[in-house]
């Protein structure tokens, strides 16, 4: 176990983040002499993809699937490599310089690296409907750690509710577990299937394709799927009801368990925190880095790989990592010998090219996007979407004056979870897009520290004098 | 308000008694304020990216420690300390908003006895200037200090204490004052940086990037930016803008019943710890080494922060004029043109909305409440 003490004060090469992007970098790098550090906040490497691919109590293979013990060889690899692995390390602030403040076991360091790989994948999109804070109600991700890591299926009546890829995953998951569901809500509007039918030849040759039939096959032929244009949790100390309707026609289901998912959208805070140009991503409704071929950012010596690149999945994650990790190994090291590029990006190439069909069919609806009326928009704050709505009507523009007016995005959760609600709620009402609206703008520490950790930083004599008199 | 906002914007003929230029806290305690004396005001703003003082500000209405230098600046800080319970009054009868201003009195806090004889050394220089109002702030001993904040360190060797600081929520404040702006059917044009001003005839025109605006009056209450805008009305607005950095920790339960002059804890739970001074005029640049140096006397001063969490920090750009203490002036050329600007535009709040604003409503600054803050000081500073 690394102890902030036993860090070197610089390393050549930082990645942050131990799914699949962070490890194929590290072990690419470190291969070929590059001191690399990989940073990773979970007790165990492999992400969200491949949580606990080290230590899961699921040994059936079957139960999560042949994709997830993929990641197996990319944690044996990164091992191997002699890149240095540091589980439990929070990385609270990264600037311009390339300067990374990294707490472990309660102690804060700051950390000089030449070259930076973002590795911090995705995260679940907020998915704000009427009672979604009350007890009981969870994200589909949510329910997957716990499968993963602890091996825990849901007890009681289960309802999955939203779109996406992962929702139908974890049914299937759930399902050979020895879970049960109670019913599947699925929120994707019919019209996508228009949209996405563009982009379906692509998608047929895609890897994606045949594993996502027999995906969704295998869980319709157990549990029963509504389609369904609203979705409210009912019930005042937790959830009891959850009420849906289709074409105005409304019923009610009992529930214990409500797990909601709709798709998953790049984490972008330490990115954005560390100043990375981000733009809107119409097609995936979210912020995507703006990246070069080699997932370079705008700030030099930074790169952001994996799904925080914009979503593409796990196979496709490693191979950018790959690619990012090249990128630097060049800069570093111009005379070391790295893999060919061009199998990684036509590999890289074949993973993206369903992605259209996937993007256009999941793309979920304006009104599970932008809550109306006493719907929570901003979870930690508490502040409702008619707050947020009729404060941009009076004249706030983007997020960071809201921040300012309502303190949404203000909380421990730093925005993760309304951001996207309100950058949407206000271009809705000033009738505009998203990318005009903006972003919040976000400071360290985008991971609470303790107050001590902070107090602990080395400080020069101008520092201290900026603040004693 | 937002469509009505475009229309003028476009220029349909709209024509505004006042402009307010400036969205930030002294801008738009000045708008209410002119709007209360039934002035048709508009208030000019940039977006949401903008350089904000007003997003980076610390809200104590602060009494002690102001007006060494500058005798009547004492005066004039009390004169709004005292007016605050009615302005948030006023304001909480307009908007339903309470903005939480409490003034229980507020500490200055000593970690050495080296840091206590220079305050001392301070406040002993303010009292001997001639003409000082007595705010009585007193030096109080560990001791004295423990008796009404029980959660200090024993590194806290002594403090200094005035009765008359006090608090309010500051964000709360710049949500009331808009929304009671929007109640009074003030216009509020946000991203309409204003880029030339000219007089023309009796009316002022000013150039925005979404159209000119134009008014029978103009006050310029836009924080560091009065540097540029302040000359094209003949009236200069001398500024040095300081940066200063603030880390806010998780909500606790209460445990500071007084604002201490670096650290304070909201209404909301949360505590503030701040008051960094950097020339950097970097926005947003922030050192880790200055947010440690915080958390770091923090923790002295009160060793129960230690585990707290933190949950964000931030860097902002104090309004600075060049000798810190306010600029009120209106500009002989160009008659109906008025300066606002200071730093305290929390603590200075009343004034502005209940002072100045009546003032420039009137169309004259009244030179016995604001003659020592004419800018025309920084010439006879020159001189001498």
């Amino acid at each position: 176990m690394t102890a902030a003490a036993d860090l070197a004060s610089s390393y050549e090469l930082v990645v942050i983040g131990g799914g699949p992007a962070g490890l194929a970098a590290a072990a690419l790098a470190a291969r070929v002499g590059v001191s690399t550090v990989l940073f990773d906040e979970n007790p165990g490497v492999g992400g969200q993809i491949y949580r606990a691919i080290t230590s899961t109590p699921v040994k059936d293979r079957t139960i999560l699937g042949e994709d997830y013990w993929d990641g197996t060889r990319l944690a044996d690899e990164a091992k191997a490599s002699g890149a240095l692995i540091v589980n439990g390390a929070t990385v609270w602030s990264l600037d311009r310089q390339r300067i990374v403040g990294v707490s472990i076991a309660g102690r804060a360091r700051m950390i000089e690296a030449s070259r930076v790989i973002i590795a911090t994948g995705s995260q679940e999109r907020p998915f704000p409907i009427p009672g979604w804070t009350l007890p009981g109600v969870m994200t589909a991700g949510a329910a997957q750690t716990a499968l993963k890591a602890q091996g825990l299926v849901a007890a009681g009546r289960t309802v999955l509710a939203g779109g996406g890829p992962l929702l139908w995953l974890l049914a299937a998951q759930t399902l050979r577990a020895g879970g049960k569901i109670d019913a599947i809500l699925d929120t994707t509007p019919r019209r996508n299937w228009l949209q996405a039918m563009f982009h379906a030849p692509d998608f047929a040759l895609s890897p994606y394709f045949a594993k996502g039939l027999a995906l969704l096959r295998e869980v319709r032929a157990r549990v029963p799927v509504h389609r369904v244009d609203s979705i409210e949790a009912v019930g005042t100390d937790r959830v009891r009801e959850v009420v849906f309707s289709k074409g105005g026609v409304s019923q009610r289901l009992p529930v214990d368990l409500l797990l909601l998912h709709q798709g998953v959208v790049p984490n972008v805070n330490l990115a954005n925190a560390a100043g990375v140009a981000h733009i809107w991503n119409d097609r995936q409704l979210c912020f995507v880095p703006v990246l070069d071929a080699d997932f370079g950012s705008s700030v030099p010596g930074i790169a952001v790989a994996g799904d925080g690149a914009g979503i593409a999945g796990g196979t496709a994650a490693a191979e950018r990592g790959r690619l990012a990790a090249i990128a630097a190994v060049r800069a570093l090291k111009p005379d070391a010998v790295v893999p060919d590029t061009q199998a990684i990006r036509q590999s890289l190439q074949r993973e993206e090219m369903g992605r259209a069909f996937l993007d256009w069919l999941n793309r979920p609806a304006p009104s599970f996007r932008q809550p109306e009326g006493d719907t929570i928009a901003c979870r930690c704050e508490e502040v409702t979407a008619k707050q947020v709505r009729d404060t941009a009507r009076m004249g706030c523009e983007g997020p960071n004056q809201m921040k300012a007016f309502l303190r949404c995005g203000m909380g421990p959760c730093q925005g993760r979870l309304c951001g996207l609600t309100v950058t949407e709620l206000i271009a809705a009402e000033r009738e505009t897009t998203p990318d005009e609206v903006g972003y919040y703008r976000l400071r360290p520490p985008v991971k609470p520290i303790t107050l001590a950790e902070l107090a602990s930083l080395p400080i020069s004599e101008a520092e201290r004098k900026a603040v004693e008199r | 308000m937002v469509a009505e906002g475009r229309a003028a914007g476009a220029g349909t003929g709209d024509e505004f008694d006042v402009a307010v230029v400036g969205g930030g806290l002294v801008g738009v305690a000045t708008a209410w304020g002119l709007a209360r004396e039934g002035c048709r005001v508009v208030v000019l703003d940039e977006g949401d990216r903008a350089v904000r003082a007003s997003r980076g500000n610390f809200a104590l209405v602060w009494v002690q420690s102001k007006g060494l230098g500058l005798a009547p600046y004492a005066g004039w800080t009390i004169r709004s300390s005292n007016a605050w319970q009615g302005f948030s009054d006023l304001l909480k009868q307009e908007t339903g908003l309470d903005v939480s201003f409490q003034r229980p009195g507020g500490f200055h806090l000593c970690l050495s006895e080296k840091e206590l004889e220079a305050r001392a050394t301070v406040l002993k220089r303010l009292h001997n200037q001639p003409g000082i109002v007595d705010y009585k702030t007193e030096i109080l001993t560990h001791d004295q200090v423990k008796a009404m904040l029980p959660d200090i360190g024993p590194e806290v060797v002594g403090g200094s204490f005035c009765p008359l600081d006090g608090h309010v929520n500051s964000l709360r404040l710049f949500r009331t004052l808009h929304t009671a702006l929007n109640a009074r059917g003030v216009t509020y044009l946000p991203s309409h940086r204003v880029d030339n001003i000219t007089k023309d005839g009796g009316e002022f025109r000013l150039t925005t990037p979404h159209g000119e605006i134009r008014a029978a009056k103009v006050a310029l209450a836009a924080g560091n930016a009065n540097m540029r805008l302040a000359p094209m009305v003949g009236l200069e607005a001398p500024m040095r803008p300081e940066r200063g950095q603030i880390v806010v920790t998780e909500r606790l339960r209460p445990f500071l019943n007084h604002p201490v002059v670096t650290l304070r804890q909201t209404d909301e739970g949360t505590v503030m710890i701040g008051d960094s001074k950097e020339e950097s005029v970097d926005p947003s640049g922030l050192t880790i080494g200055v947010s440690a140096t915080e958390a770091e006397r923090a923790v002295r001063q009160f060793p129960l922060l230690a585990n707290v969490n933190v949950v964000r920090t931030w860097s902002a750009i104090r309004v600075m004029t060049q000798d810190g203490f306010p600029i009120y002036d209106e500009s002989k050329t160009h008659p109906g043109a008025f300066t606002v600007c200071c730093h305290s535009g929390v603590t200075l709040a009343a004034n502005h909305a209940l002072t100045i604003a009546p003032m420039i409503a009137r169309g004259a600054l009244d030179a016995s409440l604001v003659a020592p803050f004419s800018a025309r000081r920084f010439h006879v500073q020159a001189a001498g």
